[in-house]
């Protein structure tokens, strides 16, 4: 239970079996862990494994109240109402998210909404010299008067930093802090959290990245499907023995993946690199795979990998291609557009159904027959009886709970939203089906129904291609399996070959590949 | 109870505001309601209203054009120059300018959307360009749309009355086709087994309607006959309403206008939709410049001024979301109407000008508010 470090000084900051409910999905279900003084201690889980709920019940986004469990604070028990409670309390969170304002320079940033002032100014001359001074203080070499848009984002990092230290917190929460940084930017950034912690400042450290954490990580809590599994030394530990503990679960009946036989290669990829756009970084690196009908295709990764990228770039939505080749059914899709791609027979059903799926004031028949009105049009006007006789086949077939056709998507729940962003690609009669996180946010039944007719599309000749960062999902539903890691195929994977540990440690390009890469071995 | 005391009120506002504008001025002034300030009314709702239909098409995918109002002084301009100076017959010179005007508008749209600067400022700096390429055209005089006491198919515009019987057999003929689309849309919803709304009120609603296209009739009879402009709107009504209803280019301007990343995602062609609106934009912008001119009689430097805020209003007052998405052809008349309404029983009342600014900006404020106020809980 005890730390080797353990004895004297209590938890700066500890929780007790915390559980966290949200409508429909449990997010934590029994977290305990306990923060030493001066300790750093990473957090390890597989996406939504609950580590940012964790966060946000620690630095009072979600108050007390909402959750069950404690939190305790030196011993004591804590109620964050907010996040001003929290950060009163000495605990400091650096989002993933940098939230600067880059017209504005370092110091008013450091400073914003608190800046000194006298007689109701701001005083300048304060808030450049407090900053220089919390600038030195944490051993960062940036110039207070620097407009925070000329920075890169590791320096940005820095100024994120070294806002949260002039709150002079006891606690210091960085979430996923590297994930856009450089290698050599990852070690200035790692110095500074020694140098804190050399302080006596304690930190929490999320990052998929095992090197990072074992660097620089005292011990290590996993998390798993919302529970903290164990807390191990980082000392007597390995990255294989964390994988172990932060998959390990069987797969039970949930995911009713039936057998059909593959056809013909629908889709094919060979090589594909992009970037967002010409100038920009790359992005995808010489991704190769193909699709057969009747198969799914599962692809995973971590974020950040590339697979929403990927799926859009596919689809005709998404930047610019270095190289390689993308054919449908036989013939090549180059600088094509979604209204190409569709009436190519390729549909796309994106992860943020809001933003980029749904038409919320409208009705569910508008958003259905949207993909598909050219179809549905004789001589230039949409033939009504047909639009209305399709969506109502689809509006049955799918189980869309709703009054009827005329009632708006916004008064849906978010499984029956994401049945319609469904029903609209599907209407759209599309021999090759991409689907980026389909069952996100949705409840086990719905799921389900997704799961069905996936089924039911496979045995109909449809290819589906299935991005899911949830690893049971892609080894249930799955006939072949994408590792993607940083924008490369990571490995790839026959499903009776798959096993959660190996996906992993190809999603986090420690893989030993257990087919050629380039070539997609199909059953 | 309060919900539907409310939604009755959203649904009757307009229709409420406006009978009240006709109560104050047809108390205040009694020619407001005679049969010749009805037909002119009629003449200037008309040109108004047309102007608002194609702000409808810009607004409706989230775009907005502030150059429509120097784009009708330069249409009109621009025919007169060519029929009184240049000697072109009246219809070759009405094709020349509104092809013009349809290429130009194209061409601001394609900036708009495939430049990415915002329809805002393309059309600010079209508000500016044309109303100079306006006066330069007209060289700063006064030009006639006809030799002195002739007529054309440019003067015409205004002048032409259909005479009673052929209004009388239009009248039986429109009333005739919204039975029948009416009848046919309810045999429908029923074959789908939608809701169909109820057979007297259906009844009342058609009754109504064919009662008021006969009063229409009876008051514009009894001064010269239907004023040719409100065919043209009529027919332009009529097409926008398909075009926003029973095309799959009308739901992308929706779509665009809701959620332009969804409606991409969705293969919903954002350029060409666009653009086509303000192609579209062009040509009504040009057809309202001809009547606008040729009410006026001649080309002035004046005409088409800050029309295009009357337009937006209208279409804004008619429940047109100025984010777009959402909006109506019925919606736009009826703002328009009480528009044209305002302006006109304001000129009848011999009211400054100065005072008529500012009416019709409190009156824009004023519904706006009160939409914003009803749709809010609703």
């Amino acid at each position: 239970m005890s730390a080797a470090q353990a004895g004297q000084a209590p938890p700066v900051l500890a929780t007790r079996d915390l559980v966290k409910r949200f409508p429909g999905v449990t997010a934590l279900a029994g977290v305990s862990f306990e923060l030493l003084p001066g300790e750093v201690h990473a957090l390890c889980g597989e996406n939504g494994a609950g580590k940012s709920t964790l966060i946000k019940l620690l630095s009072g986004i979600h108050g007390a109240g909402s959750y069950e469990g404690a939190l305790l604070a030196n011993g004591q028990e804590v109620a964050f109402a907010s996040t001003r409670d929290a950060e009163a309390a000495g605990i400091s969170v650096i989002y993933q998210e940098l939230a600067l304002v880059p017209e504005m320079t370092v110091a008013e940033n450091l400073f914003l909404g608190r800046a000194p002032t006298r007689h109701g100014l701001i005083d300048w001359d304060a808030v450049y010299s407090q900053a220089a001074r919390v600038l030195k203080a944490a051993k960062i070499e940036l110039d207070p008067t620097t407009e925070v848009r000329h920075l890169g984002v590791a320096a940005r990092q820095l100024v994120e930093i070294a806002k949260a230290l002039s709150k002079d917190p006891k606690v210091l929460i960085l979430d996923e802090p590297t994930a856009a940084l450089s290698d050599d930017e990852v070690q200035r950034l790692l110095e500074v959290v020694r140098d804190l912690k050399a302080r006596g400042i304690a930190a929490i450290y999320i990052s998929h990245k095992f090197e990072e954490v074992f660097k620089i990580a005292d011990r290590i809590t996993v998390l798993r499907d919302g529970k903290s599994v164990v807390t191990l030394s980082t000392a007597q530990t390995n990255p294989e023995a964390v994988i172990q503990h932060m998959v390990g679960r069987p797969i039970g009946e949930l995911f009713p993946r039936r057998a059909s036989t593959a056809g013909d290669i629908l889709l094919s990829v060979t090589n594909l690199s992009a970037a967002p756009s010409a100038s920009s970084t790359v992005r995808l690196r010489d991704v190769s795979f193909e699709v057969r009908a009747g198969e799914v295709l599962g692809i995973g990764g971590l974020m950040g990998a590339g697979r929403s990228e990927l799926l859009l770039h596919l689809f005709g939505a998404y930047g610019v291609r270095l190289s390689g080749e993308v054919k449908l059914r036989g013939a090549p899709l180059v600088a094509h557009t979604p209204e190409r791609a569709l009436a190519a027979g390729l549909a796309l059903v994106t992860e943020d159904r809001k933003r980029y799926g749904l038409f919320l004031d409208s009705s569910i028949g508008f958003n259905l027959s949207l993909s598909s009105l050219n179809r549905l049009s004789r001589r230039g006007l949409i033939e009504q009886s047909a639009e209305v006789s399709r969506a109502q086949e689809l509006f049955g077939s799918l189980r869309i709970k709703a009054p009827g056709l005329e009632t708006a998507v916004s008064s849906l729940s978010g499984g029956n939203q994401q049945k319609v962003v469904l029903g609209k690609a599907l209407l759209t009669e599309p021999q090759v089906l991409l689907l980026d996180e389909p069952t996100r946010g949705i409840d086990v039944g719905a799921k389900l129904e997704v799961y069905e007719l996936i089924n039911r599309l496979c045995e109909a000749g449809k290819a589906i291609v299935l991005v899911s960062s949830e690893l049971p999902e892609l080894l249930g539903m799955s006939d072949r399996i994408l590792m993607l890691a940083e924008g490369r195929v990571g490995g790839s994977f026959v499903r009776a070959e798959a096993t959660q540990e190996r996906l992993l440690a190809a999603a986090l390009g420690r893989a030993r590949h257990s087919s050629p890469r380039s070539e997609a071995v199909s059953p | 109870m309060k919900a539907t005391w409310k939604s009755a009120l959203r649904d009757y506002s307009m229709l409420l505001a406006l009978a009240a504008i006709w109560l104050f001025f047809g108390l205040k002034q009694s020619v407001f309601l005679s049969s010749r300030n009805l037909s002119l009314l009629l003449i200037e709702l008309s040109i108004t209203a047309c102007l608002a239909l194609g702000m409808l098409l810009v607004l409706l995918p989230g775009q907005i054009d502030l150059s429509a109002g120097s784009g009708v002084g330069l249409a009109g301009a621009m025919a007169a120059v060519l029929v009184f100076w240049h000697g072109v017959p009246a219809p070759a010179a009405l094709l020349a300018a509104l092809t013009v005007c349809v290429l130009v508008w194209s061409a601001m749209g394609a900036l708009i959307v495939r430049q990415r600067i915002p329809a805002f400022i393309i059309t600010l700096g079209g508000l500016l360009i044309f109303k100079g390429l306006h006066w330069l055209t007209i060289n700063n005089q006064t030009v006639p749309v006809a030799e002195g006491g002739k007529s054309n198919a440019f003067s015409l515009l205004t002048t032409y009355y259909v005479p009673p019987l052929g209004g009388y057999a239009l009248a039986v003929l429109v009333v005739a086709a919204l039975v029948v689309s009416s009848l046919r849309a309810r045999a429908r919803r029923a074959a789908h087994g939608f809701q169909v709304p109820d057979t007297e009120r259906t009844f009342l609603g058609l009754f109504i309607t064919g009662q008021l296209v006969l009063l229409l009739l009876i008051v514009t009879n009894q001064y010269r006959g239907l004023p040719l402009p409100a065919l043209v709107l009529g027919s332009l009504a009529l097409l926008v309403h398909l075009l926003t209803a029973h095309t799959p280019f009308g739901r992308y301007l929706y779509a665009i206008g809701s959620n332009e990343e969804a409606a991409f995602i969705s293969g919903v062609p954002i350029q060409r939709t666009v653009i086509t609106a303000f192609a579209l934009m062009g040509g009504v912008v040009a057809l309202t410049g001809f009547m606008q001119t040729a009410y006026a009689g001649a080309s002035t430097a004046t005409v088409g001024s800050l029309m295009e805020l009357d337009a937006v209003a209208a279409c804004v007052i008619g429940g047109t979301s100025l984010r777009g998405g959402r909006g109506s052809v019925t919606g736009v008349l009826f703002g328009a109407l009480i528009m044209a309404s305002l302006l006109n029983g304001m000129t009848l009342m011999a009211v400054s000008p100065e005072l008529k600014f500012i009416a019709r900006g409190v009156v824009l404020a004023l519904a706006v508010w009160v939409d914003v106020k009803l749709n809010s809980e609703g």
